[in-house]
């Protein structure tokens, strides 16, 4: 792991790295309230395609979103080795689905660059800043903008 | 600090159930039980709140709960006479004191007008009491020994008692462990009257209190040692204990009153702050308070109205000889009989000293046998999440019974094997703890009903209406999930009552009813379900007019062919209303169709019946429960659904001749001479694109909101269930056509349909586009 460069300057955060295809995500790890392997998910009608279902968590009822699609990146039908990372977010849980979890990362700020104007606006919205550590490009995402029809509730 | 807020949240915990007593009080008088056990539960829970107010140093709420409770404590004494309007004018002041608490808790500012107006309303009745007291002197002293009044005639001149005489309490204090109380029986020294013998320090008062308790007094739980050292704290004490009436062990009542005490006090207090320890149980007991050292003469001319003491030798014999029916208490009689027996026998005079040591003592009241009817349930207050917690559990332990019985079916023991059969019995005992559990969580309606006259008061002076509410089956049980659920449904329905059902008081006169209304609010469990009802005697629903309205609103066909019935349910339609001006109460359009809308969402009905110029009456049924459902389990394109059983009628499988094209791609299917539509859950959900053809699969046939019946199309039935519910808007929104989702056997999640839901998608044709809000929001 990368030492800080300005040890003073800054808080030193966690995140809960992942993969999404040859893609690098990251999420705060104090959203995130555990991992576990994936389950099949029980499809639910009049919802978003990103909506994988919901599944049994311990006698709760957990909604699954299949991050890759909400990305808009290229999805597949979940493995043995796809990963549901469970992330609180405002008032709710949900269950991130992602193809596999690579480490934790420990930064100071000053290492989160803000996101570059890119292509597409839908990875902008998503993503908060980006990481680099080591060679690696990690996209740090911003979990409570994924689901929107929690903000139009809200509203 | 925390601590300090902790008591805080109790208090106004408590305030609560004050201020409904407060109200149950004050309509019980409205009823005309104004018996003084009622008027001083009303004083009570007044005083109550004004003293905690004081402990959190909540001035507003003290000033106004003193001027409240200044007119209260009028009444109790029959100062006042309770008048129809006093009564509602306390109702009134009530609802005041309801909102200072309010303002206190959450630290907001009460109406300040409408306080100072009430603060002025009462302090004119109070003051226009005066007026009455003073005509009617005589009346104004009664028996009932009213606390905090000057106007008292005693029975006991003041007199001077020796206390030396008497042995230090401390010393007495003999040992007996069963009782904590040590009885020893004494003989009084009684003083030399001539001589004025007391020492009265200074500032200090000797007084003698003669305190005989009434069986009620026990039977309202109170506790004589408690009373006792409540005076302790007031000055030394030296209480005598009067056994004189106690009869024989065969000749006692369990629950009679036979003890007495005549305490001497020595204290610088005033004799209203001593009789302030004897407010509460001021009715339950005779009671005299008089300063010792009062001369011969005096004493002597007093009134002992039950046989005067043999010979009136000296006045304390004469007082404690007045002094009888004691309390009862079987302890106290095999404990001391013989001890007992002995003065009695040789003396007139049998004083006994009670100790009260600063420890608990054992209180005289008959505790034992027979109960204290009057005694409150025992009650423990629990944080309800625990409760939830702990429903959550036995939910999940459910879940897991019914999946270990799958797996031992998978695994082919037969169902009389010893594994089979434990598991029936540890399916039995869990749906023991389910029910157990869930009866911890249920409550009664009572606590929604207790807002509702007072919301019956505002809207009824509102609409300038004169309203009556009768309220009936307050007591009956319903999940706790439901209860909260059911406040804005009943609010709607009573405002509706008096809003649009209700006559003008004129008009009632005109049509030969009384002018005042009546709005009746019952409760009641039927079919597993609890039944809400709302029935006013206005004047019904006027059914052209409605009909009109739904006309010119484009809600219904000009032509349409409508039963009086449906044409009353017409109200619970979307932008529905027929008031002709938008008043402050309802007629914004937005009542009944949210209400129905709400009450839907939790699997009840609402309907409405009308008689025209005699009222109507909303019917309100909801689940007993929001966390279980009986439901039917069905198979659906390959996804397990569960379909409440109470949307239900009954399930075939229809024969291919019965089902009958309609329109292009619409299905009716013959049931007994009607025809029903068919609707097909996959493909309404989504889960298949074309729909599957009726025969091929099982019917259910369900009755909707608005009666009308449809016949929905699953794959197959898999049996009937109990379910535990679990909402999905917790953690994602609602899914149109699906009411919430619940976890199977095999610990997969399954979904619960919304019937009424998938019926009216399919009369929308088109399915409803996929992803309307989500782009809106990016």
């Amino acid at each position: 792991m990368a030492e800080t460069i300005h040890p003073n300057a800054f808080e030193r955060r966690e995140f809960i790295a992942f993969c999404i295809g040859e893609q690098e995500f990251c999420v705060d790890i104090m959203s995130v309230r555990e991992i576990r392997g994936w389950t099949p998910a029980t499809p639910l009608p009049q919802t978003p395609e990103y909506m994988r279902g919901v599944i049994n968590l311990r006698g709760a009822v957990l909604p699954i979103m299949d991050l890759a699609c909400r990305l808009g990146l290229d999805s597949h039908e979940p493995s043995q080795r796809s990963v549901i990372i469970v992330v609180r977010m405002a008032e709710r849980t949900i269950g991130l689905l992602v193809d596999a979890v690579s480490d934790i990362l420990s930064v100071t700020q000053d290492l989160i660059q803000p996101t570059p104007d890119v292509a597409c606006d839908k990875v902008k919205s998503f993503v908060r800043g980006l990481i680099t550590m080591e060679g690696r490009m990690i996209s740090e995402i911003a979990n409570e903008r994924l689901l929107p029809e929690l903000e139009m509730l809200a509203a | 600090m925390d601590e300090l807020e902790q008591i805080k949240v109790t208090f106004f915990q408590e305030c609560d159930e004050l201020l409904a007593d407060l109200e149950s009080g004050l309509l019980a008088m409205e009823t005309g039980t104004d018996d003084s056990e009622t008027v001083n539960a009303v004083f009570r829970a007044v005083h109550s709140v004004k003293g905690g107010a004081g402990a959190f140093g909540l001035e507003p709420l003290v000033r106004y709960a003193h001027v409240f409770e200044t007119l209260l404590d009028d009444v109790r004494s029959n100062k006042i006479g309770t008048s129809p309007d006093l009564i509602r004018a306390m109702l009134r002041a009530a609802d005041v004191l309801a909102d200072q608490v309010t303002a206190a808790r959450t630290g907001g500012t009460p109406n300040k007008v409408a306080t100072a107006a009430m603060v002025a309303e009462l302090e004119a009745w109070i003051a226009g009491d005066a007026a009455m007291a003073t005509a009617s002197a005589a009346e104004a002293t009664t028996a009932s020994a009213p606390p905090a009044d000057d106007g008292m005639d005693f029975d006991f001149k003041p007199m001077t008692v020796a206390v030396e005489d008497f042995t230090p309490v401390a010393a007495i204090a003999t040992t007996d462990d069963d009782l904590g109380i040590a009885f020893t029986p004494m003989t009084v020294e009684i003083p030399d009257l001539d001589a004025e013998t007391a020492p009265e320090p200074e500032g200090e008062q000797v007084w003698l209190i003669n305190f005989r308790p009434l069986a009620s007094l026990y039977s309202k739980a109170n506790e004589t040692a408690l009373l006792m050292r409540e005076l302790e704290r007031l000055g030394p004490i030296e209480p005598v204990l009067d056994i004189n009436d106690l009869p024989g062990l065969d000749a006692l009542e369990p629950e009679g009153a036979y003890l007495a005490w005549t305490v001497t006090l020595t204290t610088d207090a005033s004799e209203e702050l001593i009789r302030d320890v004897f407010e509460f149980v001021s009715d339950d007991c005779d009671l005299t308070i008089a300063r010792a050292g009062a001369d011969l003469t005096d004493v002597q001319e007093m009134d002992v109205h039950q046989e005067p003491a043999p010979e009136a030798i000296d006045p304390i014999a004469a007082l404690i000889a007045q002094a009888k029916a004691p309390p009862p208490v079987e302890e106290i009689a095999s404990l001391h009989s013989a001890e007992a027996n002995a003065p009695v026998a040789s003396e007139t005079l049998a004083p006994i000293q009670v100790s009260t040591p600063s420890s608990t003592p054992k209180p005289a009241p008959p505790r034992a046998g027979g109960g204290e009817p009057a005694a409150a349930q025992a009650t423990i207050r629990v944080d309800p999440e625990r409760i939830d917690r702990l429903i959550d559990l036995v939910g999940e332990l459910v879940i897991n019974q019914a999946m270990l019985a799958q797996r031992v079916g998978e695994h082919g023991f037969a169902p009389s094997s010893d594994i089979a059969m434990g598991l029936d019995e540890l399916e039995q005992l869990t749906r023991g703890i389910q029910d157990s559990v869930m009866a911890i969580r249920a409550q009664q309606v009572k606590s929604v009903f207790q807002r509702m006259p007072r919301l019956v008061r505002e809207v009824a002076a509102q609409t300038g209406k004169a309203a009556r509410l009768i309220m009936e089956g307050e007591a009956t049980e319903v999940d706790k999930t439901v209860i909260e659920r059911l406040s804005d449904p009943i609010t709607h329905m009573l405002r509706n009552a008096i809003d649009h059902g209700l006559e003008s008081p004129e008009e009632r006169v005109a049509a030969g009813k009384p002018a005042e209304g009546a709005v009746r609010l019952a409760a009641l469990h039927r079919g597993g379900r609890i039944v809400i009802e709302v029935e006013d005697d206005g004047r019904g629903i006027n059914r052209p007019r409605v009909r009109q309205i739904a006309i010119d609103k484009g809600l219904i066909a000009a032509d349409a062919a409508l039963t009086d019935d449906e044409v009353d349910n017409l109200i619970f339609l979307p932008g529905f209303s027929t008031a002709d001006k938008v008043s402050e109460v309802s007629g914004r359009g937005v009542g009944m169709d949210v209400v129905r809308r709400s009450v839907q969402a939790l699997g009840g009905r609402i309907s409405i019946a009308s008689r025209p110029g005699e009222g109507s009456t909303f019917t309100l049924s909801l689940p007993l429960t929001l966390a279980v459902l009986d439901g039917m389990v069905v198979d659906v394109a390959g996804h397990t659904l569960v379909v409440p059983l109470t949307a239900i009628i009954e399930s075939l499988r229809p024969k291919p001749e019965d089902v009958k094209a309609l329109g292009p791609q619409g299905a009716v299917l013959a049931v007994r001479d009607a025809y029903v539509p068919l609707v097909d859950i996959g493909s309404v959900l989504g889960f298949r694109s074309g729909s599957i053809a009726a025969p091929e699969g099982v019917v259910l046939l369900v009755e909707s909101e608005d009666g009308g019946r449809a016949g929905l199309v699953a794959d197959a039935i898999h049996g009937q269930r109990q379910v535990v519910i679990k909402s999905l808007e917790s953690n994602y929104r609602q899914v149109e056509g699906i009411a919430a989702a619940t976890i199977l056997g095999d610990g997969r999640v399954a979904l619960i349909l919304d019937v009424d839901a998938v019926v009216a998608m399919r009369r929308r044709e088109a399915p409803r586009p996929p992803e309307p809000i989500l782009h809106a929001a990016e």
